[in-house]
Parts: structure tokens; C-alpha cells; sequence
């Protein structure tokens, strides 16, 4: 960057570059870990702000909280079903409000006031290992709802209409974690690129509607991993008939 | 892109850069959203808060009412109770009295029995002693005619005047 022309060095754009830290063999990027903590921090501060002094008439925190926990009801008893939605209310719930809160904070903290010694601030979501865990742990989650509800015959959902849709189950269980983690990664990816990218090249003005298009983006993709996450395990705990 | 790329290679730091850090824009953004936020969300929460306010009114009117008439339907309960006892207590008189009249009826109706069953023993009795000595008479009677005729001579009908003259006389 240091050789461009005057007019293109009002911000600076990079990708791809980690603050790694190093445990054992393992090389960890830092700056992912750093903003998970702080987001997984400031929801636990919310909730326990929100719930230590509940009242009957909710105001304020709890009641937003209230909010929140009626919507991640609906869409787990909409896409679960009835019978088992309580049991996996929390893990949507969670899912939901982690990435939510992720992207948001990714795109509304000002991060880059920090400086790393390499990588920068972002949202966590934005890295593909949190979103490969983040999908991984759905797939255990479908695997063992629909193993504890039914039992083996859990895999009678491979043969469901036919045995022909054997194969394509089967990869499907690959390809489901595989499109929710790509999905997820590369939306908000995206996001914070086009923004920085914009930045780069007009920094006043022109990044403030993909700033407001990206807010939008952000939630509806929390909305896609939590919806699609509990729609797997309503699969998985379907009774077939 | 000089002072903070400086800053950059020395580690941990803050970037104070206006462009680089986007903060102008962000400004803008978050300005923005906490001028719609409040009133979309804040709408959206309002308008649940007094739903629930408004469900939970409605939930303790409804208890209220419902407190109203369980005491009402107790009140009716015990009254009701009261008048099971007292129509039972009546009910056991009653019972109590129709016993000592049936079992009074009875006696009495015994002792009509009884006596009617010695009337009506009397009465046979009377008669057929009336009718045994009716036919002895009658018996004798016509024994009497039976013999009369060969028994009955000049003499004997003299004699037999002279003894009930006699008699008379005597009676």
C-alpha cells in the first residue's frame, strides 16, 4: 500500500491477515476470539442486567428481553414443532442472538480505533472458523435430537420417501454445515468488505447506505442461521408416517 | 497513513485516523439508527408492554370476579348445607313420627282384629248353639207327633190336663 498514489491512502484495506496467537500447535486468530468475548460478555451483561430486578410491568431491559425470548419461541415451536421445541429453545436462542449481536456489533463498533500489531477488529462471524464451529454444532445438535427422540430409527429418515434419496441424505449431512457456514462467513465477510472497500476509495458518505444495507443483511442472516438451524433439527425430530 | 502505520508496527495502539477508522460514517450510522431504533423497536415494546399490562388487568379483574363468586357460590354452599341439615333434622322427625303413628295404627288395628276375630267366634257360637237347640226342638217335636198319636188315649189326655192344671196352679 505504502507505494500508491497520495489520493488513495486516506484508510488502509487488508485481508487475510490474523493476530495469531499460538497454543501448542495450534495458531489461533486472536482478534476473533477478542470480539467473541466482548459480544459474549455484552449479552451475558444484558441478560443478567435484564433479569436481576424483574418486575411484573416490564420496562426497559427486561422487557426487551421478554421480546426476544417470545420471537426465538415462535420461530423454534414454528420450525421444531411442539413436541420438543422447549429442549432446544436456548441452543436457537443462542445462535441467534450470538450472530445477531456479532454482526451488528462487527458493523456498528467502530473497531479499527484499536490497533492490532496485525489483522484488525471485525465482526467474529466474519471468520470462517467461528462459523464452521457455529454450524458444526448444529449438525451434533440435529445428529443427537434426532438420534435421542427416535432412537435408531432415526435413520429411517435416510430411506424417508424412497431409498433412492439415501446418497443425497447422506450428503446432505455434509453439505448442510458446509452452506450454513459459508453462508453466514460470506455474507458478513462481504459486508465488511464492501464497506471497507468503499471507505478506501470514497470515505465520506457513499459507505453510509451499504453501511444501512449491511445492518439489514446482518440480521436477516442471524434470522437464515437460527431459522435453518432449528428447521435441521425439526427434521430430525419429524415423525414420519 | 504515517502516523498510524507507525503505530501499526509497534503492536496494541489506537488509531486516530478519521478516514482509515471509519468512524465519520459510523457516526452517521449509528446516529441514524438511534434516531429510527427507538421509535420502531420502542413502538414494538410499548405496544407489548401494554398487552401484557393490559392481559394481566384483564387476568386480575377476572380473578376478582372469580374471588366474588367463590365466595358467593360458598356462601350459597353453607346456607345450602344448612337447609340439608334442617330438612334432614325434619326429615328424621317426620320419619320419627310416621314411625310411632304406623307402629300406633298397627297396634290398634291388632286389637280391632283380635276383637273381631272374638265377635265373630261369640256370634258363631250363639248361633250355632241357637240352631242346635232349634233342631233338638224341632226333633223332639216331631218325635212327639211321632208318638203322640198311639200314646194319647182318654185317661192319659185327662191326667195330663189335670197335671198342667195343676201346675199352673203350682206356677
Amino acid at each position: 500500500m505504502g507505494s500508491l498514489p497520495f489520493f488513495f491512502t486516506f484508510a488502509e484495506l487488508e485481508v487475510g491477515q490474523h493476530l495469531y496467537w499460538q497454543f501448542g500447535n495450534l495458531r489461533i486468530h486472536g482478534q476473533v476470539f477478542l470480539t467473541s468475548w466482548i459480544v459474549i460478555g455484552a449479552l451475558l451483561a444484558l441478560v443478567v442486567v435484564g433479569t436481576k430486578k424483574m418486575e411484573r410491568d416490564p420496562q426497559g431491559v427486561q422487557n426487551l428481553l421478554e421480546f426476544l425470548w417470545d420471537y426465538i419461541r415462535d420461530l423454534a415451536r414454528t420450525q421444531i414443532g411442539e413436541k420438543v421445541y422447549r429442549d432446544w429453545m436456548p441452543f436457537i436462542g443462542t445462535l441467534f442472538l450470538f450472530i445477531f449481536v456479532s454482526n451488528w456489533g462487527g458493523a456498528l463498533v467502530p473497531w479499527r480505533l484499536i490497533h492490532l500489531p496485525s489483522g484488525e477488529l471485525g465482526a467474529p462471524t466474519a471468520d470462517i472458523n467461528t462459523t464452521v464451529a457455529l454450524a458444526l454444532l448444529v449438525s451434533l445438535s440435529y445428529f443427537y435430537a434426532g438420534l435421542s427422540n427416535k432412537g435408531l430409527r432415526y435413520f429411517e429418515y435416510y430411506v424417508h420417501p424412497t431409498p433412492i434419496m439415501l446418497p443425497f441424505k447422506i450428503v446432505e449431512d455434509f453439505t448442510k454445515p458446509l452452506s450454513l457456514s459459508f453462508r453466514l462467513f460470506g455474507n458478513i465477510l462481504a459486508d465488511e468488505l464492501v464497506v471497507a472497500v468503499l471507505v478506501f476509495l470514497v470515505p465520506l458518505v457513499l459507505p453510509v447506505p451499504v453501511m444501512f444495507l449491511g445492518l439489514f443483511t446482518s440480521a436477516i442472516q442471524a434470522l437464515i442461521f437460527a431459522t435453518l438451524a432449528a428447521y435441521y433439527i425439526g427434521e430430525a425430530v419429524e415423525e414420519h408416517h | 497513513m504515517n502516523l498510524p502505520l507507525i503505530l501499526a508496527s509497534e503492536g496494541f495502539g489506537l488509531n486516530l485516523n478519521l478516514f482509515e477508522t471509519n468512524v465519520l460514517n459510523l457516526a452517521v450510522v449509528i446516529f441514524g439508527l438511534y434516531k429510527f431504533l427507538p421509535n420502531f423497536l420502542g413502538g414494538m415494546l410499548e405496544r407489548r408492554r401494554k398487552a401484557i399490562l393490559l392481559d394481566l388487568e384483564d387476568a386480575e379483574d377476572r380473578l376478582q370476579e372469580a374471588t366474588n363468586a367463590l365466595e358467593k357460590a360458598k356462601q350459597e354452599l353453607s346456607s345450602a348445607e344448612q337447609k340439608a341439615s334442617q330438612i334432614r333434622s325434619d326429615c328424621k322427625s317426620r320419619a320419627e313420627a310416621i314411625r310411632l303413628e304406623s307402629e300406633k295404627r298397627t297396634v290398634e288395628e291388632m286389637a280391632r282384629i283380635k276383637q273381631g276375630a272374638a265377635s265373630d267366634l261369640n256370634a258363631e257360637a250363639s248361633r250355632v248353639s241357637t240352631q242346635l237347640r232349634r233342631e233338638a226342638a224341632r226333633l223332639a217335636i216331631e218325635k212327639a207327633l211321632e208318638t203322640l198319636p198311639g200314646k194319647l188315649d182318654k185317661v192319659s189326655q185327662s191326667k195330663f190336663l189335670t197335671d198342667s192344671i195343676n201346675n199352673m196352679g203350682e206356677g
